[in-house]
């Protein structure tokens, strides 16, 4: 008995404690899967605009009139001639790629995407350095609650019956899928 | 009966220390963000003092195929839904090289498009035939810059740095980063 008293217990604190990480790591999960569909991290939008054709110049004063040109106030961060027929003024969150000397103007504005870009950064351990400890806690926390998740109930609907089953169904699409895809 | 034993376990004095953890903990993760850093550190950041202008590499690329380098420039486009490369341009010549960084390893922010930055890794020279150049080309075309088009585009020989990486004279020359270190 102390030791299912024990095992409840430490189940329900670890579970208290990481409920919250556990809904960001599943969002991100979702999100991340489907990379290759959607951007996860920024919303980006990019607008034609065409400003006319442009004079000789050097980077710098070309960066100026097509901001002013595009009624821009911003100061850029900085303007690259990427070739001759290419210029980039970088502002923030902000990029034009201005063709040159025709003037056609794509407008890149990103924005991070809300709450996403977040839990991603938490889930992908951008940061590294802490949350890299913190998240191999998680880790553990989560070893924890699967331990002791299938001590918690005894009798039919536990191990010894329908609980068994399960278990063993929930290892066995990954195992089935290892066979398929990796080991035959 | 077993209200007090509960309140023992996991009430009362315990709590209060493990929330005191929890902002001394918090406490530790905000200091290096209210310090205020000037440049930020990617990976295993810059160790080599002299850097190799981006012009003398791509002008004289067999010398330094096989080398750890460090390269100095604008970060003028970004892998912009992992961050797993970014493409690093002499502000004054336009010619750029791609950092290709392992996945999730180093992730390259979009904000840090137009910031001056520094970069080491080892020197790649990756020969691509007529055909690749061409399937290349055409993904170009199908993708925005700065997306990875490597999923329908052609794959293989080193690639995942853009399908719009630049090609000179057959090759794309890549660094493969290990660090960086981005200016504010």
């Amino acid at each position: 008995m102390k030791f299912r008293r024990l095992v409840i217990a430490t189940h329900r604190d670890v579970g208290y404690f990481f409920a919250g990480l556990t809904v960001i790591y599943a969002v991100s999960g979702v999100a991340v899967n489907h990379i290759d569909d959607w951007n996860p991290n920024y919303v980006i939008r990019r607008d034609v605009i065409e400003i006319g054709a442009l004079p000789f110049g050097s980077a710098v004063d070309l960066g100026a009139e097509v901001l002013d040109r595009l009624e821009i106030p911003d100061e850029p961060r900085s303007v690259v001639r990427m070739g001759p027929d290419q210029l980039k003024v970088f502002l923030d969150q902000r990029t034009l790629i201005v063709a040159l000397p025709g003037g056609r103007v794509v407008d890149e504005h990103a924005r991070r995407r809300f709450a996403f870009f977040e839990v991603n950064y938490l889930h992908l351990n951008h940061g590294k350095g802490f949350w890299t400890w913190f998240a191999d806690l998680y880790a553990v926390g989560l070893l924890v609650l699967a331990c002791t998740g299938i001590f918690i109930i005894t009798g039919k609907k536990g191990l010894g019956g329908r609980g068994r089953w399960l278990l063993l169904a929930g290892l066995t699409i990954p195992l089935a899928y290892l066979l398929v895809q990796v080991w035959m | 009966m077993r209200a007090p034993k509960e309140r023992n376990f996991s009430g009362g004095n315990n709590m209060k220390r493990f929330l005191i953890l929890n902002v001394v903990m918090c406490a530790l993760v905000a200091l290096p963000v209210l310090a205020g850093e000037d440049a930020e550190v990617f990976g295993d950041g810059v160790t080599l003092t002299d850097a190799v202008a981006i012009d003398t590499l791509l002008a004289n690329p067999d010398n330094f195929v096989g080398k750890t380098v460090r390269v100095d420039g604008v970060i003028t486009a970004v892998c912009k839904k992992r961050g797993c490369w970014m493409q690093m341009t002499d502000s004054e010549s336009g010619n750029g090289v791609r950092i290709k960084v392992e996945d999730g390893v180093i992730v390259f922010p979009y904000e840090s498009m137009g910031h001056e930055a520094s970069a080491q890794g080892v020197f790649e020279a990756i020969k691509l035939t007529p055909e690749q150049i061409e399937a290349r080309t055409a993904a170009a075309h199908n993708h925005a810059e700065g997306e990875n088009c490597d999923k329908n585009g052609p794959k293989g020989e080193g690639n995942g740095a853009g399908c719009d990486a630049p090609v000179v004279n057959e090759y794309v020359y890549m660094i493969r980063g290990t660090g960086a270190v981005i200016k504010g």
